[in-house]
């Protein structure tokens, strides 16, 4: 046990919270948008809090390599090029398939940009061409 | 309802039924038989770290070859059900800037973990399926962001055809050197290799086969993604 292990747990520890709270933003957020914002983001910080903890603490182990260290920097570094684009494509695809905001929401700019391009009673169906 | 309830009856009993049959397997003991041998043998017969390959790939090779041959047959047969002369993807809308940039960045790094999964199957876990089924994921990737992506079907489909014929020659070259098909004859004619076990440059013939099958299976669930994605085109 020394500092890089202890480092490692806590970094572990951290990122089971960021997993909890992500969880827990599933479901106590109102719509669709929300749930995928709170959701994409703690989960993608309680990963890589996870994965670095995990390489370093193997690292501070007894067993340790720095094989183990160099995986989950790799891993890490996938799933935050990754992550973002997947749940930016999942948004964007439920925002097109016409999932409503939540009822408090106050702007809904892209909506008047596909408006402002189309005139307004059609903005739905020419909503694919014009977000190029 | 009267349906559903018997249903699920029924699956109940079947489900007693089996866990009755189960019942009698001692959980968690040694039972062992033919795995003693392949664990203690498999370094020095044929070279593999990864046990499991070593078994799929050399003891029981022919049902490698039989698995190979069920995939090329789904996707021909897939070819043949969605026949058309005219083919189009129907696919109406571009995605995003963001979806493809990141598709066109993570394409080559996609493909290089594919080909790192099956050119390392004798030493990690993996081999040639996993690894073809990564590449045709990127490829899938492509198909998803572009709406008109096609992959080059003259290469995929000749390189397709001369991987599975290369599977065999491999296994036919086996047959001449040491009298049976699939005889690893890199490993224990040759003997290339053998000072250095566990190190890419070793395991006989596996990382060869496993390349063969990882570059036939990508571009095979390749072509199968390429005809689903398609619709005639009545002119």
């Amino acid at each position: 046990m020394n500092a890089l292990a202890i480092i490692g747990e806590i970094l572990v520890l951290i990122g089971t919270f960021f997993y909890f709270l992500s969880a827990l933003g599933l479901i106590r957020m109102p719509d669709v948008y929300n749930r995928m914002q709170t959701s994409t983001k703690s989960a993608t910080l309680g990963s890589l809090g996870v994965m670095i903890g995990v390489g370093l603490w193997a690292l501070g182990s007894s067993f340790g390599s720095v094989a183990w260290l160099t995986k989950t920097i790799v891993i890490a570094v996938f799933l935050l090029l990754t992550n973002p684009i997947s749940a930016h494509a999942l948004i964007r695809a439920a925002y097109k398939s016409g999932i409503p905001l939540w009822h408090g929401s106050v702007v809904d700019k892209y909506h008047e940009y596909i408006a402002s391009k189309t005139g307004a009673e059609n903005a739905e169906e020419t909503a694919e061409e014009v977000s190029e | 309802m009267i349906k559903r309830a018997l249903a699920i009856i029924t699956l109940l009993i079947i489900g007693y039924w089996l866990a009755q049959g189960l019942a009698g397997v001692p959980f968690g003991q040694d039972k062992m038989l033919v795995g003693r041998y392949y664990l203690e043998h498999v370094k020095e017969q044929t070279g593999a770290v990864n046990a499991v390959t070593a078994v799929v790939v050399n003891y029981r090779g022919f049902d490698t070859l039989g698995e190979v041959t069920v995939l090329f047959i789904a996707s021909t047969g897939v070819g043949a059900l969605l026949w058309r002369k005219k083919k189009k993807r129907t696919a109406r809308t571009e995605g995003s800037v963001v979806l493809t940039t990141g598709t066109s960045l993570l394409f080559p790094f996609v493909v290089l973990f594919g080909a790192y999964i099956f050119i390392h199957g004798h030493l990690t876990p993996g081999g040639g399926f996993p690894g073809g089924a990564t590449i045709a994921t990127a490829f899938l990737l492509l198909y998803m962001a572009f709406v008109t992506y096609e992959i080059p079907h003259k290469v995929f489909e000749k390189t397709e055809g001369l991987a599975g014929m290369g599977y065999v020659a491999v296994g036919l070259i086996g047959l001449a050197i040491g009298g049976y098909f699939l005889f690893d004859w890199i490993w224990q004619t040759w003997g290339w290799g053998q000072s250095n076990i566990g190190r890419l440059f070793s395991g006989g013939f596996i990382p060869i086969i496993y390349t063969l099958i990882g570059i036939k299976v990508g571009t095979e669930l390749s072509g199968i993604i390429d005809n689903m994605l398609k619709e005639g085109v009545s002119e």
